[in-house]
């Protein structure tokens, strides 16, 4: 009978191979996977920290699964780290902490497609759970880039016309090398762009350096959902920067 | 057509075509059923036709208001604080402190209203409270009224760590350009520790006024 393992972040390779030879069935716990109030969290994880990692103690809480897996390597953060005492002690499972170094590049076809960026990031999220190598696909001219992890609240993507391409670890992601920070911190610097972190993230002070030596830049961050400040200033910058927001080109 | 710049505490209106100034109106004294054709700020959704941005307004208002490639426009209202900076005539970076800037310009009137006092007769002081936001500076205002301070000059301290937090969410620049009824406030004007250019509280209005459609 098919297990369900549980992952968190970007498990090596070798470890997606095996599960996926195994004929279980991967749940990625790094995303909202059931409604439920996330304060639900607040006796196992402070309130006042990542999201991402607050829904993966809130997924667990709820969820039915044999077998947890979370990168706790250079590829994650070292909230992973410590969040995977947590759920360790919260589980009667294993719970498998991987430090993924993968340098095999798969390529980002995804990051630079023409598809809306609310399903590049579907995409590239639900190709963490396969080993496979990606098909061919068209490249199409951008207009302006997003940077950064896939955010809690996908709802904010959907701000962006189709033609935004993905920079930063979700790229990373895609190119199943999570922790190639030079990969990381590619930007171009001739696409307006924005910086996005998740608020208490570690990474948004590399977002901020980044979004500060880029020509035309803003930093955003947005804890578990996106703040209409935080719309308001996406909506503006594209605007302002000739894009018309979720949409095409003005 | 009927422009509106929907603030927390007052609203700015001009009618285009009357060739009227645009006039101000206590938010909470405004017609319910007031519509304009074109609009920005709270409540610009529901209360027009069409609405855009606060940032892209202040931007616009900003580009017809300066004559300069680069500068930095900061509005101050009663709510929250935003920062639009220009580099070569292009919008280079921005700033919307909707959550930390909380009710800055709403205190400070409020406070004046409270003590009785006028902004215009007080000196700024030469340091001023350190202070996260409107609600929380509250109390050291009343810590230091407590420790034997007058209130004007709790208030003027309050004022004064203000307009830094202000000048520090914008980038701390050497010059800026102020929007905002706080232009009004000579206390504000003189706490921020720069060049300060007042525009006054029509930026957004006039970053309406060059959003409407040129026929």
């Amino acid at each position: 009978m098919a297990r369900r393992i549980g992952i968190v972040g970007v498990p090596p390779l070798v470890v997606i191979e095996a599960i996926n030879r195994a004929g279980d069935l991967i749940v990625d716990l790094d995303e909202p996977q059931l409604r439920a109030p996330i304060d639900q969290t607040a006796a196992h994880i402070p309130r006042v920290y990542c999201a991402i990692l607050r829904t993966v103690v809130l997924n667990c809480l709820h969820l039915r699964l044999d077998e947890v897996v979370i990168d706790v390597g250079p590829g994650k953060c070292d909230g992973a780290l410590h969040v995977a005492e947590v759920v360790a002690d919260l589980l009667p499972i294993p719970v498998i902490r991987t430090r993924n170094q993968d340098s095999r590049p798969f390529g980002h076809p995804l990051c630079t497609s023409p598809l809306p960026l609310v399903e590049k990031f579907r995409r590239i999220t639900k190709g963490v759970q396969s080993a496979a190598p990606y098909g061919p696909m068209t490249v199409c001219p951008p207009t302006c880039g997003f940077w950064g992890v896939p955010p809690r609240d996908f709802s904010l993507l959907a701000l962006f016309p189709d033609t935004t391409h993905v920079f930063g670890w979700t790229r990373c992601m895609e190119n199943k090398t999570p922790a190639d920070l030079d990969l990381e911190r590619q930007v171009d610097p001739d696409l307006p762009t924005v910086f996005f972190s998740q608020s208490f993230c570690a990474k948004a002070a590399l977002a901020k350096h980044l979004a500060a030596k880029h020509p035309r830049a803003i930093a955003v961050d947005c804890d578990v959902a996106a703040s209409n400040s935080t719309r308001a200033k996406i909506e503006a910058f594209l605007e302002l920067s000739g894009i018309e927001p979720g949409g095409g080109t003005s | 057509m009927l422009l509106a710049d929907f603030g927390t505490s007052y609203c700015k209106i001009v009618e285009t075509d009357s060739g009227e100034a645009p006039r101000i109106v206590a938010t909470r004294e405004l017609d319910r059923h007031f519509m304009a054709d074109l609009a920005t700020g709270h409540n610009a959704a529901r209360r027009s036709i069409r609405s855009i941005n606060e940032l892209t307004a202040l931007a616009r208002g900003g580009r017809q208001l300066v004559d300069r490639a680069d500068f930095l426009l900061l509005d101050c209202g009663s709510r929250d604080i935003k920062y639009v900076r220009f580099r070569n005539g292009e919008v280079a970076d921005m700033g919307w402190n909707a959550e930390c800037g909380a009710s800055m310009g709403f205190t400070i009137e409020l406070l004046a209203a409270y003590y009785h006092l006028d902004y215009a007769a007080i000196a700024a002081p030469a340091t001023g409270f350190s202070v996260t936001c409107g609600v929380l500076g509250m109390s050291h205002i009343f810590d230091a009224v407590v420790s034997g301070a007058s209130e004007t000059e709790a208030v003027a301290k309050f004022v004064r760590g203000i307009a830094l937090n202000a000048h520090r969410f914008c980038q701390e620049p050497d010059e800026l350009y102020l929007s905002g009824g706080l232009c009004a406030n000579p206390l504000f004007v003189a706490s921020l520790p720069c060049v300060v250019h007042p525009l006054g509280r029509f930026v957004l209005l006039e970053g309406l006024r060059a959003s409407l459609p040129t026929t």
